[in-house]
């Protein structure tokens, strides 16, 4: 992942076990570095689950406040992104809970991401997979944030269950039965015929 | 539908289609559904229509386009200026 804008370029002595230290320590340009490497995918995640650029932005400004006060604590039972991804989930859970609202939008970006298509597609097929995803953003909009927070993790973000229960902070249990009854749910909002002739 | 006389299997099936696709049954259980599938129509479309989902919502994990703002350590900035991270609370 590129370093942010305005970032240094990185010293390849700073691994993530001598700036987690130097964090731990109380520097906050190591912090900045460490945590700076999963900034943009952590901000995506909560772009996808509160569907609000500008709260996302705001919490994602929460989550590392949080992750800063307690680095020191961090004993590295997990890898430290996915303590700071559980942060972000408890972050959104809370703003959500907050505010008393759904999310705002299409938590998937709908034009900033891209269904993987082939450059033999035609236009037809293009725009089919555009409906298709307009239409996965409505479908996960809807779902309860524990489900859209199981398919997230496990379907968009490509976690383990075992990490993405960790970061959910529930049991692989409870975690999968999260995830299958979010993908039943998006089944059948999108219907079998629209998922089989565009999403394979 | 479902198989004539197997209705609780095509309702089961309904079920677990998720968790076929996620490897998640038991061998007993996954035969049972593979039994079933293979001459129900909507059982056998259900599996595709899956695992198409899976793909589709795999294929969103794209980041082109999405930074963070620059302003994502702002408030940890202040914060960090007091010293040690051990010495505030969480």
């Amino acid at each position: 992942m590129p370093p942010l804008a305005g970032q240094h370029a990185h010293d390849p002595a700073d691994t993530e076990a001598s700036l987690l230290a130097r964090a731990q320590a109380g520097d906050v340009s190591a912090f900045e570095r460490l945590s700076g490497q999963y900034a943009d995918r952590l901000f995506m995640l909560l772009l996808r689950l509160l569907g609000d650029r500008d709260e996302a932005a705001d919490v994602a400004q929460e989550v590392m406040l949080r992750a800063w006060q307690g680095i020191a604590r961090f004993r590295g039972q997990s890898s430290y992104f996915t303590w700071l991804y559980r942060i972000a989930v408890n972050e959104a859970n809370r703003a959500l809970e907050k505010r008393g609202r759904r999310p705002a939008g299409v938590p998937i970006g709908a034009d900033e991401l891209q269904l993987p298509t082939s450059p033999a597609d035609d236009p037809s097929r293009q725009a089919e997979n555009s409906e298709l995803r307009r239409a996965l953003g409505r479908a996960l909009a809807e779902l309860p944030l524990p489900l859209r927070t199981a398919i997230v993790l496990r379907d968009v973000e490509g976690f383990s269950t075992q990490e993405a229960a960790e970061i959910a902070g529930v049991s692989q249990a409870a975690f999968k039965s999260r995830l299958h009854q979010a993908r039943l749910r998006v089944r059948a909002a999108i219907g079998d015929e629209t998922l089989i002739s565009t999403g394979g | 539908m479902g198989v004539p006389g197997r209705a609780d299997d095509h309702q089961w099936s309904q079920q677990h289609l998720s968790h076929y696709v996620e490897g998640d049954l038991r061998p007993r259980a996954r035969r049972r559904l593979d039994r079933h599938a293979r001459d129900c129509v909507d059982c056998g479309r259900g599996i595709r229509a899956m695992r198409a989902l899976v793909h589709a919502v795999h294929g969103l994990a794209g980041l082109a386009g999405v930074r963070v703002p620059a302003t994502i350590f702002d408030r940890v900035r202040p914060a960090g200026a007091g010293g040690s991270p051990s010495s505030q609370n969480a």
